[in-house]
């Protein structure tokens, strides 16, 4: 029963964060409309070095009727190529260490690989009821997954009490778009949660033997005649339960120091 | 013999508006039968697009480079293809038919697209008199616009149709 509120909670958390987006670039496909907004912290990078940055993603799923979410059974994020993502010296946080913990529980298991935070929506749909929405916190730490580098999510509610692990693969690829998290919304969480909405901000500074790093860098790398540039930002694909898939990417700026 | 004339004349005068009537009748069926429904429409203009934006894709190639590596002249080049490009695929889908229902919102449409021809032709002649900031303030209005464009028509679900940066090199 436990684990059958968290998978809701999960799916509610993954539902909720896309569906309170309503900002950002839309695309539509049919009856669904897909967002994602989001940027870079600081905005102003060195043109040749990579600088410590934040990220800041929003992303949101609807239907234009506002009838019942279809189930979304893969998120894709993908993340600018020309930025960094390091994981050299940052402690990794085994899965099981945070399975059905709370929220403190989990950051004092898993502080060190804390590497961001966000919430999390879901569209829950009960038969012979009418649905409701989850919103739950999210943490996201350092991990792995099927032996390569990841991202856990630990999703938490209060009402209903729920404490999910979502794990994002960190796939890297070529073309504008390098690093991609991928997430497979796995079938315990069953078919009520449906995702609607997800924040998440990832950020870490931390040392390792004297030296500073970060999880995530980036550079400007625009000639010194121009003072800012544009690039292909992120981009999230969600596949759905019945196959199809509908997703929408963002362009941002940066401004050279 | 005038009560005749007049009744002859009202007599005419009817029949001649009968006739415009029934003529406005048909012009506006023959126009309602023309005009797609939006699905028609997207597909119709989809087709129109495909191509086009595949030849921008080609034409706009290494674009993005040639300006980091400041070979503005070689990118104003490349710039100049697409904005032909553009302006050709707009000539093509401002003439075909559109359904009544979309009328408006497809009026601002085109106006947002006119806009990105304005500034692609504007951003090819900085490029081309070696003015980078400015094109680069123009690149920022066109990417602006580009997405103002594909707010309007959110509901259509274009696909080639649509401003996607990623296909300007």
């Amino acid at each position: 029963m436990a684990r059958a509120l968290g998978a809701l909670v999960a799916l509610a958390l993954l539902g909720g964060l896309l569906a309170g987006l309503a900002s950002g670039e839309r695309s539509q496909r049919g009856n669904l409309i897909v967002s994602l907004d989001g940027g870079l912290s600081p905005l102003r990078l060195p043109r040749q070095r990579p600088a410590p940055v934040a990220v800041h993603l929003e992303g949101g799923l609807r239907t234009a009727d506002g009838s019942l979410l279809p189930r979304v059974t893969r998120i894709e994020l993908g993340l600018p190529g020309q930025g960094i993502l390091s994981t050299r010296g940052l402690p990794v946080c085994p899965r099981r260490r945070l399975l059905n913990t709370k929220r403190p529980e989990a950051l004092t298991t898993c502080g060190p690989a804390l590497i961001g935070h966000g919430r999390l929506e879901a569209e829950v749909v009960v038969p012979h009821q009418a649905p409701f929405t989850i919103e739950a916190r999210l943490l996201a730490f350092n991990g792995r997954f099927d032996g390569a580098r990841a991202v856990l999510l630990h999703a938490t509610a209060d009402n209903p009490p729920i404490s999910v692990v979502l794990p994002f693969r960190i796939r890297s690829g070529g073309g504008r778009l390098g690093t991609v998290l991928i997430g497979d919304l796995p079938r315990a969480l069953g078919p009520l949660p449906h995702f609607a909405g997800f924040e998440m901000t990832l950020s870490r500074h931390y040392s390792y033997r004297g030296e500073s790093r970060s999880y995530l860098s980036a550079s400007c790398p625009i000639p010194p005649r121009l003072t800012a540039g544009f690039f292909s930002f992120a981009r999230v694909d969600l596949t759905l339960a019945d196959g199809r898939r509908i997703g929408t990417g963002i362009v941002r700026g940066c401004r050279a120091r | 013999m005038n009560a005749t004339r007049r009744k002859v004349r009202r007599r005419a005068a009817i029949g001649i508006a009968l006739f415009g009537a029934a003529l406005l009748i048909v012009a506006a069926a023959a126009s309602a039968a023309e005009a797609p429904t939006r699905d028609e429409y997207v597909s119709g203009l989809e087709r129109i697009c495909k191509p086009d934006a595949e030849a921008t894709q080609r034409a706009m190639k290494g674009a993005r480079g040639d300006i980091r590596a400041e070979r503005l002249a070689v990118a104003a080049e490349k710039f100049a293809a697409a904005t032909s490009i553009f302006g050709s695929t707009l000539k093509q889908i401002v003439a075909a038919p559109r359904p009544p229902v979309d009328a408006a919102k497809l009026g601002k449409w085109f106006g947002y697209l006119k806009a990105q021809e304005s500034y692609l032709r504007q951003i090819t002649a900085q490029l081309r008199a070696d003015h980078a900031i400015q094109a680069q303030r123009l690149t920022a209005r066109f990417i602006h616009n580009g997405n103002l464009a594909n707010n309007v028509t959110l509901a259509f679900g274009f696909d080639y149709c649509s401003f996607k940066f990623s296909r300007y090199g």
